[in-house]
């Protein structure tokens, strides 16, 4: 669904994009050539990436001693507010984390430093293709920004081993079930009470700080044949194979969301998971009181310091046995950016360069275990020593490159629909309650209202003179089950 | 307000032979500048200077520059959920400040006992909840109901209330109330302390003048304690009032307004439009501060209605009162 | 009948802490222990570090001199300036005061909603960004309405007698202010000042916004913020910190108890 393809601000908070953010009052000298030395002050949101950060500006000042790094950790929730704040007070960090979906608005204001000087093709090439795009990170020709993260299923479902365990599901060979259809999680989940007595359930979340089951909606229909997961930058509810609103009446979602309900009147799912929040429900997980949850891969340095590791990950459950569909990236990313009034753009390119280069990221995933790199030489499965985490490292095949509107016509970033009320996120969680009694209905009024928001705001760009249309959104072509090809250029200024 | 009546009382002698106002009130004056340079400073002047982002779609970035005129007011007025959001935060406000009041000045009664051993070990207890910062108390009691709410649940069960654990900050019917009774818990203790300061400002004599007339413990509450802690009274039930009215943080922190806008409160609902995103969603919409901004001037609008509605007739009540004796 | 008021407040009160108490308990615990032990007070096993660790975490060391200052100073020009302009409304008439009450009532009415645009354009152009003064002021700024509103109020209820007696003695309006006023507001002082300080000592918005550009100038409030809204909450490390929070303010709570008693006892006395 829309609204979930985007992580939650918490969800962000717990890292799934990486984070970081340099600034820099630099020194009294107006210009430092790049042998000179300043201190640069660095803005992020990392915290359970810390351990990551920290450790990277300490090597990157053991190699450039000339040159200080001076971070500051700001709640992600905040870290928009108090950019803007700080570009207002004429205070801005050298370096910071942009968040996310504004690095267009922040060009627009002439807030970022355009990389032109450093980002040269030879340094483009130490990414893969497709890593520097007209619209995404990069503007007129000018590049921005840099991805640091690397693309895999950003949902996935856990299972604790010994609950599987002691409900009897185990294999032939002693290992736990994995389920990969919805009737097998139904099964798993109904044995998995039966045996516990009532003490332990088979399906938990926490929809208290977030609404979560459009997380699980999102990891049970992905792979139906239907784009339950759609590449950034379309709106909410929009098919791109039609240009209709009809993803969020389709059958399969109502049929999810028929079947969820089932599971909380069987007695599956927990019975406090609408008053927990993610966070403590991923604890309880931990604690053996249910034994299927659906979350991030920031889920797991948690548990690890907890010391929870017997656990299993999978990923794409589907309706029938066969997967019909994958979840799908759009080209390029972006995490930090330096600031336009920089009094030491060569320095901060400096750490810039150290923060999304190949030895940083191959830290981030190995030691760290944070997520996947840009630098698909990091992501290597096979020098990860635990094996939930090298199980998500090699489920990077389960995402595929798929159509980008931004792509195809840049000016598309100018059309931002408003706000729905209620929207997906809430719908759901009303008829968990029982608030909303008419599913279908329910969703007929939300598809009607997303084409509706959508085509309000496609007027808007179109007054204010940006060249867009539906059709932009549209891609007939688009073949659920291979990689989609963009027909742009490899690398920016590449001829 | 009742106090206008009071410092009629005191008023200086007419002003007929005096120079003129500013010398005259030379020190009440500068007594008032600073309070009212600041207040005009940094209260005042920035109301108004966000009075103006009302008229616009604006995300909160830069400077707005769509203009609507005034169909963000004409929005908010036609939503369903700001509406509902409004009845909430009244039935929060309307069991609240009674309850809360009532139990505030009898603790404080008590407390006031100067025989009492003890009395300021009792007062800290009473007043702790009050003394953390909403965030943290919040956050423990959500961990506490959420995290055990079997355990709650279970007194509940046995006296056969309920057949099966209560969810109480997740469930639609039983959301409100938790909050309006952790609302009550929070804050009591403010209103304690107020009664309690107010207490002392009753002298000794007025009592001891009553006991001698032969008056017992209840007639001396009626007719010596009431009308002293009416000045603070007034003042506490209006704060009480207009801070339930407008609570925030500990519904945010509780329920986040949830589930399915069960708990939104006139606050978390222009929240939740300043900054997208509602109760739960991951806010990939545009944040609409602009109608944020005018959700917040129309609530400020109907309360101050409202006030000056309950004033007036305050005020006609009091004459009719008057011309009757 | 005496025995019996003692134990209906201890145990209503235990019961009314008992959050409080459950925090302490958890502060201590393991994080596997707060899981598994419910509601129960007493932690299996006594982790004192959680302490040590939330005090680094929460960069409490750092923050606690820069909370102290701006609370306490917070607390000294919000109660002189709120006196000052509470006794001038409550004893004196003059042209503009029926305004000034009106609006006064109305700022408590109309939503603070979006204001720190405007609020951090004005300390910008005094040029107080990132100090200490920009947080101090617009704190004292913001709850001037309130405690004058209050000091108000307080005075309005106060007998007169001695202010009078102390007009005939010849007494000008600044010695009947601090000499006579003042002193008879202890109570309503103590109260306020409490308040005012609780208030800025859990702080966490304005002290972020405006010491943006020079972090090390940062709050206690701001320390613990950043705890809440971590996302793998360590819930036994996040009791500790609020624990440590708490403890300064409930000392200022006992001193300003005694306070108010001997003030009363003062009042009564004179």
């Amino acid at each position: 669904m829309p609204e979930s393809r985007h992580l939650s601000r918490r969800g962000f908070l717990a890292g799934a994009l990486a984070t970081s953010a340099l600034a820099a009052c630099g020194t009294s000298k107006k210009s430092t050539s790049p042998g000179k030395g300043a201190e640069l002050t660095h803005w992020d949101q990392m915290v359970s990436q810390e351990p990551w950060i920290k450790k990277e500006i300490e090597l990157f000042q053991a190699a450039r001693p000339d040159i200080v790094v001076k971070r500051t950790q700001q709640a992600s929730g905040d870290l928009e507010k108090l950019l803007d704040l700080a570009w207002r007070g004429g205070n801005a960090p050298d370096v910071f984390k942009v968040p996310s979906d504004k690095l267009d608005d922040y060009v627009e204001e002439g807030r970022v430093l355009a990389l032109d000087k450093y980002a040269t093709l030879e340094w483009q090439k130490t990414f893969p293709a497709y890593s520097f795009v007209e619209g995404v990170n990069a503007i007129n020709g000018k590049v921005y920004g840099a991805p640091f993260d690397g693309e895999a299923p950003w949902v996935q479902l856990y299972v604790n081993n010994k609950v599987f365990k002691d409900a009897g599901l185990v294999e032939a060979d002693g290992t736990v079930k994995i389920p990969k259809t919805w009737d097998e999680v139904t099964l798993f989940a109904e044995q998995i009470v039966r045996k516990g007595n009532g003490s332990v359930h088979g399906i938990g979340f926490g929809n208290s700080a977030f609404a979560m089951i459009p997380w699980w909606m999102e990891l049970f229909t992905a792979g139906a044949g239907y784009p339950g997961s759609v590449p950034p930058g379309f709106p909410g509810g929009l098919d791109p194979r039609t240009g209709k609103f009809t993803r969020s009446t389709d059958r399969v979602v109502s049929d999810f969301l028929t079947l969820f309900l089932e599971w909380k009147t069987k007695g599956f799912i927990v019975p406090n998971a609408l008053s927990v929040d993610d966070e403590i429900s991923r604890q309880h997980f931990a604690r053996g009181k249910f034994g299927m949850i659906v979350g991030g891969v920031w889920n797991q340095p948690g548990w690890t310091e907890l010391g929870f590791t017997d656990y299993s990950v999978t990923t794409l459950i589907t309706p029938e046995a066969q997967q019909k569909s994958f979840f799908y990236h759009g080209p390029g990313k972006y995490s930090l950016a330096i600031s336009a009034s920089t009094k030491s753009p060569d320095q901060a390119w400096e750490w810039f360069k150290w923060y999304h280069g190949l030895d940083a990221g191959s830290r981030w995933v190995q030691e760290l275990k944070g997520g996947l790199s840009s630098h698909p030489e990091a992501n290597d499965p096979s020098k990860i020593d635990f094996a939930p985490f090298a199980a998500y490292v090699g489920m990077a095949k389960l995402i595929l490159p798929g159509p980008s509107p931004a792509l195809r016509n840049p000016a598309t970033a100018n059309v931002v629909p408003k706000k729905i009320t209620p929207d997906f996120d809430a719908i759901t969680t009303g008829l968990y309650t029982g608030q909303i009694k008419d599913l279908s209905g329910a969703l007929a009024k939300l598809a009607e209202e997303q084409e509706r928001v959508f085509t309000e705001a496609l007027d808007k760009a179109k007054k204010k003179g940006h060249k867009v249309s539906l059709d932009d959104y549209v891609f007939a072509d688009w073949d659920l089950t291979k990689p989609y090809k963009w027909d742009i250029p490899e690398y920016i200024g590449a001829k | 307000m009742a106090t206008a009546q009071l410092t009629r009382v005191s008023a200086p002698t007419p002003a007929t032979q005096r120079p003129g106002p500013i010398r005259r009130h030379g020190w009440t004056y500068v007594y008032l500048a600073p309070f009212a340079i600041l207040t005009s400073v940094f209260v005042i002047y920035p109301i108004f200077a966000s009075l103006g982002y009302t008229l616009y779609e604006w995300d909160g970035l830069g400077e707005p520059t769509d203009f609507i005129g005034l169909r963000n007011f004409a929005d908010v007025a036609a939503d369903e959920f700001f509406w509902s959001s409004f009845r909430h935060a009244a039935m929060y406000t309307l069991v609240l400040v009674p309850v809360q009041l009532v139990l505030a000045l009898a603790l404080a009664l008590v407390l006031n006992n100067p025989k009492l051993r003890g009395s300021t070990f009792y007062r800290a207890i009473y007043f702790l909840p009050a003394v953390t910062s909403v965030a943290i108390v919040g956050i423990v009691l959500k961990l506490m109901l959420s995290n055990f709410s079997d355990v709650l649940s279970r007194p509940l069960m046995a006296v056969g209330l309920t057949d099966q654990p209560l969810d109480f900050l997740g469930n639609p019917d039983t959301a409100l109330w938790a909050v309006i009774v952790i609302g009550i818990w929070n804050t009591l203790g403010y209103n304690m302390v107020y009664f309690l300061a107010g207490l002392q400002t009753i002298p000794k004599e007025q009592y001891e003048a009553a006991q001698i007339d032969g008056a017992g413990k209840i007639a001396r509450f009626v007719h010596v304690t009431v009308p002293g802690l009416r000045g603070v009274g007034v003042v506490i039930v209006f704060l009480a009032i207009i801070g339930s009215l407008q609570v925030f943080d500990l519904v945010m922190v509780l329920t986040g307004g949830g589930p399915y806008f069960a708990t939104e409160v006139v606050n978390t609902y222009i929240y939740h439009q300043a900054f997208g995103g509602s109760i739960g969603s991951g806010g990939s919409a545009e944040p609409n501060v602009g109608y944020a901004s005018a959700a917040s001037f129309f609530f400020g609008i109907i309360l101050l209605v409202l006030t000056l509605g309950q004033m007036w007739a305050i005020k006609v009540m009091r004459a009719r009162k008057a011309a009757r004796a | 009948m005496k025995v019996t008021r003692h134990i209906l407040l201890l145990g209503f009160g235990l019961a009314y802490v008992y959050p409080f108490l459950w925090a302490l308990g958890s502060s201590l615990k393991t994080p596997m222990d707060f899981l598994d032990s419910g509601l129960s007070l007493i932690p299996a096993e006594m982790r004192w570090e959680n302490y040590a660790k939330a005090w680094d975490q929460a960069s409490f060391g750092t923050y606690f001199v820069n909370t102290l200052v701006i609370s306490l100073v917070t607390v000294v020009f919000t109660l002189l300036l709120t006196a000052m302009a509470g006794y001038a409304l409550a004893r004196h008439t003059f042209p503009g005061r029926k305004t000034l009450l009106f609006v006064i009532g109305a700022t408590f009415l109309l939503p603070h909603g979006y204001t720190i645009i405007p609020v951090f354009d004005i300390v910008k152009a005094l040029g107080l960004l990132d100090t200490i003064w920009s947080v101090i002021l617009v704190q004292v700024g913001g709850g001037l309405v309130f405690g004058t509103f209050m000091f108000m109020a307080y005075f309005q209820a106060m007998p007169k007698e001695l202010e009078e007696a102390a007009r005939v003695d010849g007494a000008g309006y600044n010695t009947l202010f601090f000499r006579v006023i003042l002193p008879l507001s202890r109570p309503m002082a103590a109260t306020l000042g409490l308040f005012t300080f609780i208030g800025s000592w859990n702080n966490f918005f304005l002290p972020l916004v405006f010491t943006l550009g020079k972090p090390e100038l940062r709050t206690l409030g701001v320390g613990l913020y950043a705890f809440t809204s971590q996302t793998s909450t360590n819930w036994t490390l996040l009791c500790a910190a609020a624990i440590i929070s708490l403890a300064p303010i409930v000392v200022v709570f006992v001193v300003a108890q005694r306070y108010v008693v001997d003030a009363i006892a003062g009042a009564v006395k004179a």
